[in-house]
C-alpha cells in the first residue's frame, strides 16, 4: 500500500506551464507518476510534455478522472489555485509555494475540511512514496523503498533524515512534507491516521519545529490512536524567542508558546521517542526496526 | 512586519477604531512647523521597536511649544537599546480613568482567529492572565470578515463591562476586526485601550503585526518596512532575497544554510557541543554564484564572526554554485575559519572547486562532521 501518492495516482498539475511546472512535471513522470493533466488559465488547448492544458481544473477533472493535483503556482495565486480544486471535487490537493498569507491559509483550512478534502502544504516538497511515484519537487534521488513512514514541516531536515536512512538501507513507505507555514491545510494530527492504517509502514517519524502546538496536538492524538512507534525531532531548540527562524510558523511567541521544551515534554509522555539530532532519528529507528 | 506606533495609529484612524490624535515628525525642522497641530499639553514618544521606553527617556510631556522643541531635539537621534531614534510621534494628552486590553489574533490550535479582551490592561497581557486569568474574555472566532454581536455581547457578559460603554466598545471591535482581516493581521492589539474621564474608549497604544507574505497587498505599509529593521545586515540580506538571523550576541559561529529546518538543526548541534552560533543565513532555495558571493560576504562582515559554517544540503541548490560562489567571495572575507559541507545536488564538482581553491578551507563529510570540526577546532 502506501497512501496519498502511488501507481494508482491520476495527477494534474496546476501551473503545468511555469518554468518549475514544467521542469518538475518533467520529473515526476520520470520517477513513474501518471500525470493526467495541466492546468493554466489562458493556455487551454496547448501540451506539455505530452500532457493536455485545461483552463481550469474542472475540465481537466471532467476528462481526466484525476485524483490528486499538484499547485506549482505563486504564493500570490495559490489560495486562487487551491479554491478552484477543492471547489471541482480533486480529493487530494498538494501544494508548494513558500509564502503564502496566513489568513488565505486561514480559509483554505476550513474549506478543505468541510468539503473533505486532503490538502497538503503549503511550503512543503509535497509527497513522495519512494518507488511508486511523487508529486511535488523533492530531490527523490535520496528517497528509497521502505517500510518507514516520514512527515515533516521542514524540507531539509526531512532530506537529512532520508538520507542517513538510505545510507544505512533503510527505505520509506510514503514521506509527507506538511509543510513550515503557521496555519498547514493538513497537520500531523490529519496526517497520522494514514499511517496508522497503512499496512506498509512500521515506524513513523515524525519531523516538527518550534512555534505552533502541532507536535502538542499529535501527542495528544498518538496516546489515544497510534499503535505505531513514533520517533520525533523537534528543531529550533537553541533559536532565539519571538523571532522568525525561516519558517513563517516556526517562532516562540515571547510567552514561550510554541517552544521544544513543551513539545517534547508531551511528546514523552505520549510514548513518542525523543530524538536530539538527524543522526539520532537513526539511532532510535535501527532500535525499532 | 511589525509598525511601529504612530503606523499603528494610522490604520486605526484609516478603519476608523477611535483612537488619540497625534502626528509624526523626523527632523527638527518638520517638528518646528508642525506646531500648532495640537493642543498642549502634548507627548512626545521615540518611535522605535523595543519596549520600555519610557525608562530610557524616549516618552515625555511637552506643556508649550518650548518645551516641545527641546523635549522633541532631545529624543530625536537619541539611542534607545542601541536603536537610533528617527522619528517621533507627538500625541495628545489625555485624562485616563480606566485602562482596558482589547486584541485580535490568530489561534495556531484551532487555526481561527480570537478575541482577547480584559477590562484591566495597561500591561502586558500574559502578566494580566497570569494575575486575573477568570477576567479574561477568549473567544475564538468563524472565519469571516465580520464579528456579530452576539460574539461581543458575551465578551461583555463575561467580562463585567459596565453598560454605558457597551456601544462605543461593540463598535470598536467591529472595526478593530474588520481592519485584523483586510490588513492581513497576525495580530491587531489595542493595549491601552482606555476610557477617557469624558467617559470615551479609546486607542491609546497599539500593536499591529502584518503578515510579511501579504505584504504585497499592503502597499502603503510596505513601504515602511525598511524604516523598522534597524539590522543593517538584516537590510542588506533582503536585498539579496536571504534571511539573515541574528541570534546570540556573544557568539563567534556564522551559518549558512539553504533552508529554515537546515540551519535550527545546525543551531541546534553546534549550541549542545557548547559552541554559540551568533548569526545565521537562510539562502533559501536555488542561490546562485554570485548571490552566494554576497551571502558569504554579509555574514563575514559580521565583527563577531571569527568562524563560518557553510552547510548546504543541495536539491533546487547546486553545490558547484555554492562553491564558486565561496570561490569569488574568499579573497575578500576576512574570517578565521570557514568549514564547509555539500551534500545533493552537483557534490562532486563542488567539492573540486573547493579543493582547488586550496586554502585552510576544512571541507567536512556531513552535519555532524562538520560540527565535529567546529569543535575540535574550538579547542585550539
Amino acid at each position: 500500500m502506501s497512501f496519498f501518492v502511488d501507481e494508482n495516482t491520476r495527477l494534474i498539475v496546476q501551473g503545468i506551464t511555469g518554468r518549475e511546472g514544467t521542469f518538475h512535471t518533467e520529473q515526476m513522470q520520470q520517477y513513474g507518476t501518471t500525470v493526467v493533466a495541466g492546468v493554466t488559465p489562458g493556455k487551454g488547448g496547448t501540451e506539455v510534455l505530452g500532457v493536455p492544458v485545461y483552463n481550469t481544473v474542472r475540465e481537466a477533472m471532467e476528462r481526466h478522472e484525476a485524483n490528486a493535483s499538484v499547485l506549482f503556482v505563486p504564493p500570490k495565486f495559490l489560495y486562487g489555485a487551491a479554491y478552484e480544486a477543492i471547489m471541482s471535487g480533486v480529493p487530494l490537493v498538494m501544494t508548494i509555494a513558500e509564502g503564502t498569507p496566513v489568513h488565505d491559509m486561514l480559509k483554505l483550512h476550513h474549506l478543505a475540511k468541510e468539503k473533505g478534502v486532503q490538502l497538503i502544504g503549503p511550503n512543503s516538497f509535497g509527497v513522495i512514496s519512494p518507488g511508486k511515484a511523487k508529486a511535488g519537487f523533492m530531490a527523490h534521488r535520496i528517497f528509497s523503498e521502505g517500510r518507514v513512514g516520514v512527515m515533516s514541516r521542514s524540507a531539509t531536515n526531512c532530506y537529512e533524515t532520508v538520507f542517513l536512512l538510505k545510507n544505512a538501507g533503510i527505505g520509506q513507505s510514503t514521506v509527507v512534507g506538511v509543510g513550515g507555514d503557521m496555519i498547514p491545510g493538513s497537520t500531523f494530527v490529519d496526517v497520522l491516521p494514514f499511517y496508522e492504517k497503512d499496512p506498509d509502514t512500521d515506524v513513523v517519524i515524525m519531523i516538527g519545529e518550534i512555534g505552533g502546538s502541532e507536535e502538542e496536538l499529535a501527542a495528544e492524538y498518538i496516546k489515544e490512536h497510534v499503535s505505531k512507534p513514533v520517533i520525533a525531532l523537534i528543531a529550533g531548540k537553541n533559536a532565539p524567542k519571538d523571532t522568525s527562524m525561516g519558517h513563517a510558523g516556526a517562532i516562540v511567541s515571547p510567552d514561550g508558546e510554541g517552544s521544544a521544551e513543551s513539545k517534547e515534554e508531551k511528546l514523552r509522555a505520549a510514548g513518542v521517542h525523543i530524538a536530539e539530532s538527524t543522526e539520532d532519528i537513526l539511532r532510535i529507528v535501527k532500535t525499532l526496526v | 512586519m511589525k509598525l511601529l506606533e504612530y503606523k499603528a495609529h494610522e490604520v486605526f484612524h484609516e478603519y476608523e477604531v477611535p483612537s488619540i490624535n497625534g502626528f509624526t515628525v523626523s527632523t527638527l525642522d518638520e517638528l518646528e512647523q508642525a506646531d500648532g497641530k495640537l493642543d498642549y499639553p502634548v507627548v512626545i514618544k521615540a518611535q522605535v521597536q523595543t519596549g520600555n521606553r519610557g525608562k530610557a527617556g524616549g516618552i515625555k510631556f511637552a506643556e508649550n511649544r518650548e518645551q516641545l522643541l527641546k523635549q522633541g531635539a532631545e529624543i530625536l537621534g537619541m539611542s534607545i537599546k542601541g536603536l537610533e531614534v528617527k522619528r517621533i510621534f507627538i500625541t495628545e494628552k489625555v485624562h485616563i480613568d480606566k485602562e482596558m486590553y482589547l486584541s485580535f489574533t490568530m489561534d495556531r490550535k484551532t487555526k481561527l482567529g480570537v478575541l482577547i479582551f480584559s477590562p484591566e490592561g495597561g500591561v502586558d497581557i500574559n502578566e494580566i492572565v497570569e494575575k486575573n486569568p477568570e477576567k479574561v474574555a477568549k473567544v475564538i472566532l468563524p472565519a469571516g470578515e465580520e464579528i456579530d454581536d452576539f460574539t461581543l455581547q458575551y465578551v461583555i457578559d463575561k467580562t463585567g463591562l459596565k453598560q454605558s460603554y457597551h456601544d462605543e466598545f461593540k463598535n470598536i471591535c467591529k472595526k478593530l476586526y474588520r481592519m485584523y482581516v483586510h490588513y492581513d493581521c497576525l495580530l491587531a492589539e489595542i493595549n491601552p485601550l482606555v476610557i477617557t474621564s469624558e467617559g470615551h474608549l479609546k486607542a491609546l497604544d497599539g500593536k499591529v503585526d502584518i503578515d510579511d507574505n501579504a505584504l504585497y497587498r499592503h502597499p502603503n505599509v510596505r513601504e515602511f518596512r525598511d524604516e523598522i529593521t534597524e539590522n543593517p545586515l538584516v537590510l542588506q540580506a533582503r536585498g539579496f532575497d536571504f534571511l539573515y538571523i541574528p541570534i546570540k550576541e556573544r557568539g563567534n559561529i556564522g551559518v549558512i544554510s539553504n533552508g529554515s529546518g537546515m540551519i535550527m538543526s545546525s543551531i541546534d548541534l553546534i549550541s549542545q557541543r557548547g559552541m554559540e552560533v551568533t548569526c545565521a543565513l537562510d539562502l533559501g532555495g536555488g542561490a546562485t554564484a554570485d548571490r552566494i558571493q554576497e551571502a558569504l560576504k554579509i555574514v563575514a562582515s559580521n565583527p563577531q564572526v571569527d568562524t563560518v559554517f557553510i552547510n548546504i544540503f543541495g536539491g533546487i541548490t547546486r553545490c558547484d554554485e555554492i562553491a564558486e560562489g565561496v570561490k569569488q567571495s574568499i579573497a575578500e572575507i576576512d574570517t578565521n575559519r570557514l568549514v564547509i559541507r555539500l551534500e545533493g545536488t552537483n557534490k562532486e564538482k563542488g567539492l573540486q572547486i573547493i579543493r582547488d581553491i586550496g586554502g585552510n578551507i576544512e571541507l567536512v563529510d556531513g552535519l555532524y562532521e562538520g560540527v565535529d570540526a567546529l569543535a575540535e577546532g574550538m579547542k585550539k
